[in-house]
């Protein structure tokens, strides 16, 4: 009786096993035979995350933890290709290394040529991305972003019941998935687990810390020269002892990786009403009138390489940028109070400006951001060069 | 070999005695409601308040506060060591402010005279930064530390004012103190009553108060709209946090 319940068992959970596997997201159910991993050795190893002495601690979610593996995983999916359509196309397509993780197109353009009505956004540092991600916020984490532009029409535009199947045939991608994560079957990979090895990957892209302004927050105060320096005490408010007035820069690209990560208006569009913002940004996710036009700020790091700039990629030099805040903005109903502060004060609570050598100093001190150590860090190139 | 058992012996009549002790007071856990408010009512970002001559917008509010303490005479008991809070989160689909409420367990139940809070980060906090502190909690908030004054930004209150009541709001204005000597303490008066399932305690913080004189009168706002950023003029930052004492209310 004993043995014919055992036996029974064991049907009812070949027959469970065979349900499970046809209801994943794969077209061609993989029996679990000829899909078994078993034999791979699984021996996660932990990985410490390389950052400067000056940086924190690099955060992770608690169910995803770094992996050597796992990373290696995710930087294979990001530059493949395979996660398109037409496998012409990969996260890499638009975030490039070498333009800080951006395309440096005005906006990006998907694998049908269609254009989207954004700017690729850098990933340097983006695993201290606190407040939302894109620059509408609209997305919370990265396993949850690496979801969206595979099936983004404007972006890689296929789905993912396709690219699980691809990886599932794969000749190595489900060893690669067997030592990320411990399936035991091809038939366990999904999506999810995809976006984890992604976002595993995206976590280490941070910056080497060598920067000169860098090299300057460590104490070597030679590293920058006396226009940098200049550029660097009004981008931090810090000039008024030298006569020089407030950039109110780090009030909004603040902390260690130079953006507060919070949605300001920064005073780039005259618009008549706040309804009138081209691209409602903020305000399209909340819903709040007068969130509109407002957009996350963007990390000032490596942004000489990440031209050209704004969500919609509507200035080609770092000098149209100050020059457009040197101004005061257009006085915009929802437009930070920063914005109209740029200069020293004029007594009458207005604000003189930023005159041309100021820009020329904050530009040259944006330039003393640049980090080649990092955009050439081998462990973030393409591995399938 | 008599020796060690000995003083195996010794050490298992030790281990014996301290479990004997009377356990510590677990204590219960003892929540406080936070909320911004002007003239009483809640705070709303972006809606005009009468101020003076002027009409005055409030668009971001926030605050460290340190060492929060319930005393009863001579006897100090700690609550936290520092909590944030921001009442104008800027993704908050909503203008109305947040009523931050947050839950301190192991608060011995029993009677209190009153509360003392800090009002900024202490001077022991005060001489990190944020990466001393691991992410996501109070003092790791890098958009409140100012590397200028060497501070984290005790009290950030920005907005804008119509100067001549026409309807425009012309001006900023933009409070944000900071650094050591900005710090207050202060201590209210309030018969607080902690015990597990009891009323809450409420405290709150009214911005038209923050900006009125010890006296009552009005703070210049127009000739004072901002707080200097040369760490030796503290002037206004300390005028602002003087008002902690008059603009803080504690309710049960
Ligand atoms: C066709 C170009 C394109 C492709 C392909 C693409 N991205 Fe993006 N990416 C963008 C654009 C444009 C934005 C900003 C979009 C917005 O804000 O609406 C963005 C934003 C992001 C962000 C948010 C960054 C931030 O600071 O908030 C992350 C993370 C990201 N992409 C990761 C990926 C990953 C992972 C892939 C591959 C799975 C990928 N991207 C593929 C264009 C692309
Ligand atoms: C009130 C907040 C605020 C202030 C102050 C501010 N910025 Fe920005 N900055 C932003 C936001 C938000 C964006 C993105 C806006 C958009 O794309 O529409 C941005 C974009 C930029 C960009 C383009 C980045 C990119 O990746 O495209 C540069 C460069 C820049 N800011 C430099 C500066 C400098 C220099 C200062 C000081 C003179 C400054 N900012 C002051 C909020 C601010």
């Amino acid at each position: 009786m004993k043995k014919v319940l055992h036996i029974r068992n064991f049907g009812l959970l070949l027959l469970g096993a065979i349900a499970f596997f046809q209801c994943q997201d794969g077209n061609t159910p993989i029996t679990p035979d000829e899909g078994d991993l078993t034999d791979i050795p699984y021996n996660p190893k932990p990985y410490a995350v390389p950052k400067p002495a000056h940086f924190p601690e690099v955060p992770f979610p608690a169910d995803n933890p770094f992996t050597v593996d796992g990373i290696a995983l995710g930087r294979r999916l990001f530059y493949d290709p395979i996660l398109s359509a037409d496998s012409t196309m990969s996260c890499s397509g638009c975030h490039l290394p070498q333009g800080s993780f951006t395309d440096n197109y005005a906006v990006s353009v998907g694998i049908d040529g269609i254009a989207g009505k954004r700017s690729s956004m850098s990933l340097l540092n983006i695993a201290y991305a606190n407040n939302g991600l894109f620059w509408d916020g609209r997305s919370k984490t990265l396993e949850e972003q690496a979801l969206l532009p595979v099936e983004d029409p404007i972006e890689l535009h296929t789905t993912w019941a396709n690219v699980i199947e691809k990886l599932r045939k794969h000749p190595t991608y489900p060893e690669y998935f067997r030592k990320a994560f411990g399936i035991a079957n091809k038939g366990e990979i999904t999506k999810e687990l995809a976006a984890k090895a992604i976002a595993q990957f995206e976590r280490i892209l941070i910056s080497s810390g060598t920067s000169k302004f860098d090299q300057f927050i460590n104490g070597n105060i030679d590293a920058l020269d006396e226009e940098e320096l200049d550029g660097k005490l009004m981008f931090f408010d810090e000039g008024a002892a030298y006569n020089l007035p407030d950039g109110q820069c780090f009030h909004c690209h603040g902390g260690i990786t130079l953006t507060g990560n919070q949605f300001f208006n920064n005073g780039i569009d005259s618009v008549a009403s706040l309804d009138d913002f081209r691209d409602k940004g903020l305000g399209g996710v909340t819903g709040n009138r007068f969130h509109n036009g407002k957009f996350r700020t963007p990390t000032l790091r490596n942004i000489a390489f990440s031209a050209p700039y704004m969500h919609d990629g509507r200035f080609q030099t770092l000098e149209e940028c100050v020059a457009q805040y040197a101004d005061n903005g257009f006085g915009v109903e929802n437009e930070d109070i920063f914005i109209g502060q740029m200069g020293f004060p004029l007594g009458n609570g207005k604000y003189s400006g930023l005159n041309a050598y100021q820009q020329r100093a904050l530009v040259k001190f944006l330039h003393a951001l640049t980090d080649t150590v990092a955009i050439n860090n081998p462990d973030f190139q393409n591995p399938f060069k | 070999m008599k020796n060690v058992i000995l003083s195996a012996f010794a050490a298992a009549a030790l281990i014996s005695v301290s479990a004997c002790k009377e356990p510590a007071d677990p204590g219960v856990d003892f929540a406080i409601n936070f909320k911004a408010t002007y003239d009483s009512s809640q705070l709303e970002k972006n809606k005009p308040y009468n101020f003076d001559a002027t009409q005055i917008v409030v668009q971001r509010y926030r605050l460290y506060l340190s060492d929060i303490a319930l005393v009863k005479d001579t006897t100090v008991v700690p609550v936290t060591d520092v909590v944030y809070l921001d009442f104008t989160p800027d993704q908050a689909a909503s203008d109305l402010s947040k009523t931050p409420r947050i839950v301190f367990s192991g608060i011995p139940a029993g009677e209190y005279d009153g509360i003392r809070i800090g009002f900024g980060v202490n001077a022991a906090n005060n001489a990190k930064q944020p990466s001393d502190f691991p992410a996501g909690t109070p003092l790791a908030n890098e958009l409140d530390y100012w590397l200028g004054w060497r501070s984290y930004i005790f009290t950030v209150l920005d907005g804008r004012m119509d100067s001549d009541k026409d309807g425009d709001m012309d001006l900023p204005y933009s409070y944000h103190c900071g650094s050591d000597p900005v710090y207050r303490v202060f201590t209210f008066n309030q018969h607080i009553h902690v015990e597990e399932g009891h009323p809450e305690l409420n405290i709150e913080f009214d911005i038209r108060k923050l900006l009125l004189n010890d006296n009552g009168t009005y703070y210049d706002i127009l000739a004072n709209n901002a707080t200097s950023n040369l760490v030796t003029d503290t002037r206004v930052a300390e005028d602002i946090s003087s008002h902690y004492d008059t603009a803080t209310t504690i309710k049960q």
